[in-house]
């Protein structure tokens, strides 16, 4: 071995740093420290973050032996370990449900557990123990295919602050008292549920990630909104749902949150938002809202369009702009309401400090091209405007550009760029 | 007071911090990259000093010149603030290129002065150092000593990658190593005759569970708690206890030093069975610190596989019926020559025991 004359060069650096070092390492490699010298044999037992997947053991083909060492591995190195732990992940395909999870859960419980991701594999879906919620400290928790049944007598997590929940068996009105009790839930992420009808109560909330089938949501306390972002997925009974509800969606979701930072919408967003629409003056104006971004907007749907224009002249203050087109060039020729646009379109309004705007997906339509005529007139700071067409032939896109050109801009600096491929 | 000294003459002068190493050398750096350190930063504020030669501020003892030279280049360019996100990222690759001792050094001295975002950097150098290393790199890399025993660097891993099976054998590898290199510097001192055993394995596991047994000589170890148990060996004639004795620490370790892998090997005094299995081996080639299973060929594997199986298949099965020999044996052997100091060694029977059985409930009903 190397030279003697060298002293020790690391062992003898401040335990909070030996830990820093080992929680950067995969877990085998922090556990393989514990032979190399007298020093470091428990050095990696008192790391507080655990990340266990299945790098943890030497992979092979036989399924069975893989997840029996993994189990293995993991119950062993939560028995050497020491002291709390903050942290524990656990992302594998190999793990179906079985008894030793179940264990682990009710071990680190007890071990002052703060954040918790539970990722597990495609099969029958993990049931969670009961033992997760007595956990007292979580302060985060992320759940992936697993099935969740809080008892009659839980309390909600009162240290919560960010919950995952992606393709979670859960029951609608287990989901809504969970959210609303835990008081300090600042960001909320609900993927992949089916048909969910859901009234988030969360006031600290700030962050909002929303995906899946969603029937109805309505954000009934949610004053401290920041950023949020939903990709609404529909089926066709929902949409009728919806056809035969009265409620305006659009109030529903976006009406109780004035700190509004940033809006995605993805998907049936706005179609979603366009039901019920009562079309009057908003009694809101989102005075912090200065990034948008819409995708898949159909503008053959006059509704989708007075959405879109109702939340951009709803927010003095936006800055960038980005939107994307699901229109169906080849279907539309002739649009009708084509005179909305100089007689009904909000004339007095301005976009004092819109920036940028990016249109993508867009097949020419008329509408599409009176809405991008709208907005050079309405942007007096407007700096760059990038248009991508979907267009396959050419010549679709040279009449898009040569209606393009004729448009008047109010900004003098502004760009506009017609990115070709 | 502090902002009037600080405020230093002409608008045009920029001001300048001096800084005091432990080895006595002063340094003076512009005001902006040493705020940048948040214990320079707080010893200004908080105490004033800083602002001429004479009241240069002492950094702790872990920053040498040179590493400060590196430390205040990182403050330099990271206290500027308009640069991006890429430039910052580029720069601290570029940075931690440096040898494995210098980086210790800064990681060390960036902790001292409370630079999180410098520790950061260097520690995440320092586990993609360590990633992926056999521990012998790792030891030559870091200049760390080799100093744990052949059982003890294998307890670990072993636990937590293999199963069982191969648990009980690799201790019974490790103290056949152990053996074997004793053996090799005992050789070189003295010829010693070899002993042959030409037991079978049924002879040798009547005897772990209680047959007549003959002590041979003891050997010399390095175990403390060999010795320990050699002491109350000659008190003790039940030599029948003693190889329970080594059966039980197998199993219960861990409630009798509070280390959960730590694995005994068992008195030599009273084993037969190492005797027996370290002479089969001992015609071996040197066994080096590599992988075990390799050493050994097949016929010899299968056997310990054999032998290995059987142990714990006993070592399960019997378990309660031996129990009962032991306590019934130990209090006969041991009430009978006591008179004298039938307390002390009642006290000490019970303490056994609860060694033994690491049994709770015996230890909280003794005095």
């Amino acid at each position: 071995m190397g030279d003697f004359s060298g002293c020790d060069l690391i062992s003898n650096l401040p335990q909070s740093i030996i830990e820093s070092i080992l929680t950067r390492l995969p877990i085998r490699d922090a556990v393989r420290t514990s032979c190399l010298s007298r020093k470091w044999r428990y050095k990696w037992t008192t790391i507080t973050h655990l990340s266990f997947d299945e790098k943890c053991v030497t992979l092979s083909n036989d399924r069975a032996l893989v997840e029996k060492s993994l189990i293995d591995f993991v119950t062993r190195a939560l028995f050497l370990h020491q002291g709390p732990i903050h942290k524990f992940q656990l992302s594998t395909s190999y793990l179906q449900s079985c008894s030793d999870i179940d264990q682990w859960i009710l071990f680190l419980s007890r071990n002052d557990i703060k954040e918790l991701v539970l990722e597990l594999g495609e099969g029958e879906w993990f049931r969670v123990p009961s033992c997760l919620f007595y956990c007292k400290k979580l302060t985060r928790l992320e759940l992936f295919r697993c099935e969740l049944d809080p008892p009659p007598s839980f309390k909600g997590f009162l240290c919560l602050k960010s919950l995952n929940l992606h393709q979670v068996l859960v029951t609608p009105d287990a989901i809504e008292s969970l959210i609303s009790s835990c008081p300090l839930l600042e960001s909320l992420a609900l993927s992949y549920f089916d048909s969910l009808a859901l009234n988030i109560r969360a006031p600290n909330l700030k962050y909002l990630c929303l995906e899946g089938e969603f029937k109805d949501i309505c954000l009934e306390n949610t004053p401290l909104l920041v950023a949020m972002s939903v990709a609404m997925y529909m089926t066709d009974d929902i949409a009728e749902h919806f056809e035969q509800s009265s409620n305006c969606n659009f109030i529903k979701f976006l009406g109780g949150i004035p700190l509004l930072e940033r809006l995605v919408g993805h998907i049936y967003f706005t179609k979603y938002l366009s039901i019920g629409n009562d079309l009057g003056i908003l009694p809101i104006t989102y005075n912090r809202l200065k990034i948008i971004e819409l995708y898949q907007v159909s503008f053959e749907d006059m509704n989708e369009i007075l959405v879109v224009l109702r939340l951009i002249t709803s927010a003095p203050n936006l800055r960038e702009l980005q939107i994307s087109g699901s229109s169906n060039a080849l279907a539309a020729i002739e649009a009708s309401d084509l005179d909305f646009w100089e007689k009904q379109c909000p004339s007095d309004c301005t976009f004092r400090r819109l920036k940028v705007v990016k249109m993508t997906d867009m097949s020419g339509v008329p509408h599409e091209m009176e809405f991008i005529k709208f907005l050079l007139k309405k942007s007096p700071v407007l700096e760059m405007m990038s248009i991508t067409p979907c267009a396959y032939g050419l010549e679709g896109r040279m009449k898009m550009l040569i209606e393009l050109v004729r448009f008047k801009r109010a900004s003098p600096e502004a760009e506009v760029i017609f990115i070709q491929d | 007071m502090s902002e009037g000294v600080m405020a230093v003459v002409k608008p045009e002068m920029k001001s300048y911090i001096w800084l005091q190493t432990a080895d006595g050398s002063i340094q003076q750096v512009e005001e902006e990259v040493a705020m940048f350190c948040p214990m320079i930063c707080r010893e200004i504020l908080q105490t004033g000093m800083g602002s001429s030669k004479n009241y240069a501020i002492s950094l702790p003892q872990r920053v040498n010149p040179a590493i400060l030279g590196l430390i205040l280049d990182y403050c330099r360019f990271h206290q500027v603030p308009g640069r991006s996100n890429k430039e910052r990222k580029t720069f601290d690759e570029k940075f931690i290129r440096m040898d494995t001792k210098k980086l210790c050094e800064l990681t060390s001295a960036a902790d001292s002065l409370q630079l999180k975002p410098l520790v950061d950097l260097t520690s995440r150098a320092l586990a993609r150092i360590i990633e992926g290393k056999t521990p012998e790199e790792i030891r030559e890399t870091f200049h760390l000593p080799d100093d744990l025993t052949e059982e003890e660097k294998l307890e670990p891993l072993r636990n937590i990658t293999d199963d069982p099976r191969i648990r009980l054998l690799n201790r019974l590898y490790a103290r056949k190593r152990k053996e074997l290199k004793e053996r090799e510097k005992l050789k070189s001192v003295e010829a010693e005759e070899e002993r042959v055993d030409e037991r079978s394995v049924d002879d040798l596991l009547t005897f772990i569970n209680g047959g007549n047994r003959e002590t041979k000589g003891v050997k010399t170890n390095k175990n403390k708690k060999k010795n320990r148990r050699r002491k109350d060996h000659p008190k003790d004639s039940s030599t029948n206890v003693n190889g329970h004795n080594k059966d039980l620490d197998a199993l219960s370790s861990a409630s009798q030093d509070g280390d959960t892998i730590n694995v005994e090997s068992p008195s030599p005094s009273s084993s037969k069975l190492q005797d027996s299995t370290y002479v089969t081996f001992s015609s071996k080639r040197d066994l080096d610190d590599g992988d075990l299973d390799d050493d050994l060929d097949p016929a010899m594997k299968e056997e310990l596989d054999r032998e290995v199986e059987d142990f714990a298949r006993r070592l399960n099965s019997d378990w309660p019926e031996r129990m009962q020999e032991i306590l019934s044996l130990g209090q006969e052997r041991k009430l009978a020559p006591i008179d004298i100091n039938g307390n002390g060694s009642a006290r000490r029977y019970k303490s056994d025991l609860q060694v033994w059985t690491g049994d709770n409930d015996l230890r909280e009903s003794t005095i």
